[in-house]
């Protein structure tokens, strides 16, 4: 399987890949670790005729934290780094678990957050050989107009599939971008659009350059549930990430539930917010995981069914909350 | 064995690392795929993106107009059809008239670069009437029309019928008779080297020399000759290292001659690896089967009966399918004595890449559902599952109903040894709610005791030289593939002449130096090549004896070899070092030649019935494990805690190479247990792809146990039997069985993914968790 | 698509060479300088038999355009060996059947010795954990786990722990 033709710009500041993107416009796209991307573009899925190679982005290449800003980390962090991060593991311990399940070692040494932040949506009729899509005639995302996991519906449902947007979502993140026209900032929940087509909401020129969380989430417990057939290697069938603030005695004070791989876009679990206030009560965590189920939409995206992958949100979601709930309590 | 105080060690039975392993550690060794001839082009297949259609016609102008390309190649100019099986030759090497399976070969492109092959193929148009297709095996069955191939009625490759004593009489006799009906998924071998060939034509001598991924070099020489039309003598297969094989490799694969025609067409040398979607699509792997079965037995838990109807999916080609759907049926003996048995065979075609032989070939779906029965029969009467095996047992040397010759049963000695390490006396039925235990058996036959071309020759010929300086050279056509073929030659000439192993050379697998050897499948190659070793050896040592013994001035029946040195009998002090006794057996010739051949005998070759000669072995490997599972009853999900397994490979010639393959073997079970299959949607695979076909990782795969049982089989090369395949099938009922232990349900459809074992405990009734946890 | 003037850093030796933009390092070493011990196995970029180590660390050669990685020391199988001494690990793999049809060797050993380098005395959990992106077919992983720990030991002879 050969790559399409293509050149390589290799930059060695974010003003000259700017410059790149402004120039070449769509006919450009960006390359980082390439553990996305270049399998993709074996199956042609994408044939640019320039890449932006940001490996020798050095600058954009960072973890820091700082009481101030909050945790700060450059697109070209590897999710390695993160997963080794001694700061995110004491004061983040969503990311930190989120990041220890992507891929297997060898891709987390390669990928990077802005890549994992970009992940292109997957589906089983989409992430196929050009022989086998041709073979079937295309799907709405690519070559076709019917998308096979909905016949009848009128948009794409390829799935969003990164473990650490969940729970950058959960942790409240912005995620910064710099175009020609400048640099601007949206929150995560922003930056993500519901749809397998068009997913990010990002202009084609714009390039992720890092992400922040805030200081207020510093020290939150956390914890990222995947489920996948392997402990390794594999995209996620259906994720939950949930981070808790409590007060000492067990009581919630604050909480959010993210889910990733059953819809477009990651998704922040709506009605968390009741929790507030509330001492540990299994009726309550229940309810949280129905309102999750009522979030995750799976559908026939990948090999795991759309009932059983449901169903784990609902396990995942309860057992992540009672998990962190009950951390610290005797259990009576 | 005579006491002398320094006993030379013996390298039968040695732990000693494998010869080829310093190539493998280092990288220097060569896969096809390693190699490069001067001027070699890049080949490339077109594949039918439709499942069952015509070719109305193929327009190639256009690819073979493009720079770059050198030559095009389809179906009409190689018509000659081929198949592992006599019975089965019904391939070609590009589609003739019809393609059958999304992925079948349509044509083949030579060019000077991969992106101008690839570029090439998209240039051939290929017009197609599409067909009614065929894609699950039950309704297959039923077709009238628009039949897969035109000369198999309702799409039933073959099927076959076997009674042995009378069933009736026997579930008659029975006091408890069960049925179940058990579906088992398909799987493939996903060797992790893709297939790969290079291939040169020589137009000065019109021959072809052809470098493979190969585990049958000899089929392949003859196909190439017969597909290529030229003498077989104008052919030579050498194999390099092989990435793994487990079956896929076993046969002609459509890319070997691919390869060797688009270089006679090219004229320069080409060499085709398949992408690994495609080694999805070449496939050959297990078959989707679907068994019925039933079975009668005593209040005692005594076998009264058995009868099975299977059905096998076998994909678009006959490939293996006849011996696959014998194998499945035969092979439901020689395990427990069984009075009376039943069997309805059908191998069905459907618009799906060909299935054939994969490691436990036949006997791995049948052994599932026999085994899973026994078990829930053993629950249901309340017997111990170890004890209802034994009261089942054969009564070894025997004979079959079935015909198949039973000499060393080391069966009873593996369960005993996986219920003492297991601890499984405390733990069956007594571990808590979600902890579980199974147990369960499996065999393999140690090569087919009859060969796929039926003929007098032997099944294998070693040849040896021994030069001046004492140095052996055995030339073999048996193939390494990663199973220790070639150690285990070098260690049986060793232990034979009495030298050590570092002056022993092999070459191996080259169909003009070496001689005939039928291939690495069934696991014949330690039983039939190191028996043959031992010939030659023998052959060898007789010539070195009897010039030996002229110099000592002493009979050759007083000499021995041992450490490297000819030794008489009574006088050991007087010795002739090993290379000095070879020069005067040597004498005014180069080297000194043996030969050694191994041909199984009559009386393991099985009865007289139609279909009588697929299950026959001149002996049988045995195998009992256990398995210790944890399951979580909110998620389904089967964790595997441990496995121990106890092998009867007759006698561990290399221990490391025997556990390598017992826990090699198990462990591909257990991927067949748990997690591996073939997804398809309108005879697309899903998942043609090691992201989307989930081999496990390390982290799913448990500490497993191999135990090494002896029996010391009295026609194998000292007791050997085979090691490599037997192993697997159990595994997958054991694991059944401990789900069933740990949560009170049993699987019946594999693989037992967490969804279904979920499903299964909403079904179940209440009260089971209970009984358990009380 | 020009092609373009390259040099690398394999195994301690500067290589200079002309390669297309979309040519992937595994195909260069393999196919431009000879050092075929790197495999490909797959095509996601799932099974880890490409790995090779950039600037020690392990990584898949499958997924790296060879342009982009001028300025990395590259490793591969063929220079882990010391001259004609193996490394504790290829004896470690030799001995205990870690490598049986040897394809997924070369990057398991690879990994292995990333992990070493950095973890001297792995615990079984760790080791698992370090090799979980490389698929082997043949072994279950028992041996190679074998193989590993051996050369721990072979490890730890050759360097006898120094007296505190």
């Amino acid at each position: 399987m050969s790559l399409p033709a293509f050149e390589v710009t290799r930059p060695r500041t974010l003003d000259a890949a700017v410059e790149v993107m402004t120039r070449y416009g769509a006919d450009a796209q960006i390359v980082a670790g390439g553990t996305d991307l270049i399998p993709s573009m074996k199956q042609g899925l994408f044939a640019p005729k320039v890449l932006l190679d940001l490996k020798g982005l050095r600058e954009l290449n960072f973890i820091r934290f700082d009481r101030e800003r909050g945790l700060e980390i450059g697109a070209l962090a590897t999710i390695s780094a993160l997963a080794n991060a001694e700061i995110i593991e004491r004061l983040f311990p969503v990311l930190h678990a989120a990041a220890k399940t992507v891929a297997s070692p060898l891709l987390r040494n390669m990928g990077t957050l802005g890549g994992n932040l970009c992940l292109d949506t997957r589906c089983l009729y989409y992430n196929q050989s050009g022989f086998w899509r041709d073979s079937l005639g295309g799907c709405i995302k690519k070559d076709g107009t019917v998308c096979h996991v909905a016949p009848g519906s009128a948009m794409c449902w390829a799935v969003f599939s990164g473990d650490t947007a969940p729970a950058l979502l959960a942790l409240d993140a912005t995620v910064k971008l710099t175009s020609p026209r400048g640099v601007r900032e949206v929150a995560l929940s922003d930056f993500y659009v519901n749809d397998g087509l068009v997913h990010l909401n990002k202009a084609h020129d714009e390039i992720v350059t890092g992400v922040r969380v805030p200081a207020s989430g510093a020290g939150w417990s956390g914890t990222y549930k995947k489920l996948r057939i392997r402990q390794s290697i594999d995209y996620p069938l259906a994720g939950v990430a949930v981070v808790m603030r409590k007060a000492g005695d067990g009581t919630c004070l604050e909480a959010r539930v993210a889910l990733t791989a059953v819809n477009p876009s990651p998704q922040l679990v709506n009605g968390v917010a009741m929790l507030a206030g509330k001492r540990y009560q299994p009726e309550l965590v229940e309810e949280i995981a129905h309102e999750a189920i009522r979030t995750g939409k799976p559908l026939r995206t990948s090999a795991s069914t759309m009932e059983y992958r449901r169903h784990m949100i609902r396990v995942f979601v309860r057992r992540a909350l009672t998990e962190l709930w009950l951390d610290g309590q005797s259990s009576s | 064995m005579s006491s002398s105080p320094q006993a030379p060690a013996s390298p039968i039975g040695a732990r000693i690392p494998m010869v080829d392993s310093v190539d493998k550690v280092t990288g220097l060794g060569l896969y096809t795929d390693d190699l490069t001839l001067p001027g070699t082009l890049v080949g490339r297949i077109l594949h039918s993106p439709h499942a069952h259609a015509r070719i109305r016609s193929i327009d190639t102008s256009a690819a073979e107009r493009l720079p770059g390309v050198r030559a095009v190649a389809t179906g009409q100019e190689t018509p000659v059809k081929y198949g592992i099986l006599p019975v089965g030759h019904d391939e070609t090497i590009f589609a003739v008239e019809k393609v059958r399976y999304v992925g079948d070969n349509v044509a083949g492109v030579a060019a000077e670069s991969e992106a101008i092959a690839e570029e090439a193929l998209r240039l051939i148009k290929v017009d197609y009437e599409i067909l009614p297709a065929y894609f699950d095996p039950e309704k297959s069955m039923l077709a009238e029309d628009n039949l897969i191939h035109e000369n198999k009625p309702h799409n039933i490759e073959r099927d076959f019928h076997h009674h042995f004593g009378d069933v009736e009489k026997g579930f008659a006799e029975a006091d408890y008779v069960r049925e179940d009906r058990f579906d088992c998924a398909e799987v493939t071998h996903a060797a992790l080297e893709p297939h790969s060939t290079l291939a040169k034509y020589d137009a000065s001598d019109s021959s072809v020399t052809v470098w493979s991924s190969t585990q049958v070099p000899y089929y392949l020489q003859l196909t190439l000759a017969s597909t290529m039309q030229m003498p077989p003598e104008k052919v030579r297969v050498i194999k390099p290292l092989v990435g793994g094989g487990f079956g896929g490799k076993s046969e002609v694969i459509p890319l070997e001659l691919a390869a060797a025609v688009l270089a006679r067409k090219a004229g320069d040398p080409v060499k085709i690896t398949y992408t690994r979607e495609e080694v999805f699509y070449a496939h050959r792997g297990r078959p989707h089967q679907i068994v019925e079965l039933k079975t009668g037995v005593t209040r005692e838990g005594k076998l009264t009966a058995v009868e099975a109807r299977i059905i096998q999916d076998g994909g678009a080609y006959c490939s293996y399918g006849v011996v696959t759907i014998l194998y499945s049926g035969q092979l439901l003996n020689a395990m427990y004595a069984i009075p009376n048995v039943k069997f309805d065979g059908f191998r069905v075609l459907t618009n799906k890449p060909a299935c054939g032989a994969m490691r436990g070939h036949g006997t791995v779906n049948t052994r599932f559902a026999f085994e899973q029965q026994l078990n829930k029969i053993a629950a249901t009467l309340g017997i111990d599952p170890v004890e209802i095996r034994r009261r089942n047992l054969l009564q070894a040397p025997c004979m079959t109903v079935n015909d198949l010759r039973v000499l060393s049963y080391g069966y009873p000695e593996c369960i005993d040894q996986v219920v003492e390490k297991s601890g499984w006396k405390d733990k069956y039925g007594k571990l808590p709610y979600g902890k579980g235990i199974g147990l369960a058996g499996s065999h393999y036959v140690s090569g087919a005791a009859n060969p796929i071309i039926r003929s007098k020759m032997p099944h294998t010929t070693i040849n040896l030289t021994i030069d001046r300086e004492g140095i052996v050279t055995i030339f073999t056509g048996a193939s390494e593939i990663g199973q220790g073929s070639d150690t285990m030659q070098v260690q049986i000439v060793a232990a034979e002449l009495g030298i050590d192993v570092d002056q022993v050379k092999i070459v191996a697998a080259d169909t003009t130096r070496t001689p005939v050897d039928l291939g690495s499948y069934s696991s014949r190659v330690t039983f039939m090549a190191g028996n043959a070793a031992i010939a030659a050896a023998r052959d060898a040592k007789q010539k070195i004896l009897a010039a030996a013994a002229e110099t000592m001035a002493t009979a050759p029946q007083n000499l021995v070899i041992e450490d490297g040195k000819v030794c008489c009998r009574d006088a050991r002090r007087i010795a002739l070092p090993f290379a000095e006794a070879a020069r005067l057996a040597i004498g005014s010739n180069d080297v000194l030649e043996a030969t050694g051949s191994y041909t199984t005998p009559e009386s393991s070759q099985g009865g007289k019935f139609k279909g009588a000669g697929v299950g026959p072995s001149p002996a049988y490997s045995y195998c009992a494990q256990t398995v210790e599972v944890t399951v979580d009853p909110e998620t389904g999900e089967v964790k595997i805690d441990r496995i121990i397994a106890a092998h009867d490979c007759g006698k561990a010639l290399n221990p490391v190479c025997v556990e390598g393959q017992v826990i090699g073997s198990v462990w591909m079970g257990l991927g067949q247990a748990v997690q591996e299959e073939m997804l398809w949607e309108n005879g697309r695979l899903m998942n043609a792809g090691l992201l989307e076909y989930r081999s496990a990782s390390t982290l799913e795969s448990p500490p497993i146990e191999p135990i090494i049982v002896e029996s010391n089989d009295p026609e194998g090369p000292f007791g050997a039997k085979e090691a490599g395949e037997g192993s697997l099938a159990a595994t997958i009922p054991a694991v059944a069985h401990a789900v069933y232990d740990a949560v009170g349900v049993w699987i019946d459809t594999l693989p037992i993914t967490p969804e279904k074992v979920l499903k299964a405990l909403e079904r179940q009734k209440p009260g089971v968790r209970s009984q358990k946890s009380e | 698509m020009k092609s373009e003037a390259i040099r690398l850093q394999v195994n301690s030796k500067a290589y200079g060479l002309e390669t297309e933009p979309n040519c992937l390092l595994l195909d260069v070493l393999r196919q431009d300088l000879g050092l075929t011990g790197t495999k490909r196995g797959c095509d996601d970029s799932s099974c880890g038999a490409c790995t090779v180590l950039i600037d020690g660390e392990p990584q898949m050669s499958c997924l790296m355009l060879a342009v982009s990685y001028q300025d990395c020391e590259i490793t591969t199988i063929e220079g882990v060996a010391d001259g004609s001494e193996l490394d504790p690990l290829q004896r470690g793999f030799s001995v205990e059947g870690g490598a049986q049809c040897g394809f997924c060797t070369p990057g398991m050993i690879l990994t292995a010795k990333h992990l070493l380098l950095n973890n001297p005395d792995p615990t079984e959990q760790e080791i698992n954990e370090a090799l979980s992106g490389n698929l082997c077919r043949c072994t279950g992983y028992t041996q190679i786990l074998a193989s590993v720990r051996k050369a721990v030991e072979l490890m730890r002879e050759r360097q006898p722990m120094e007296v505190r």
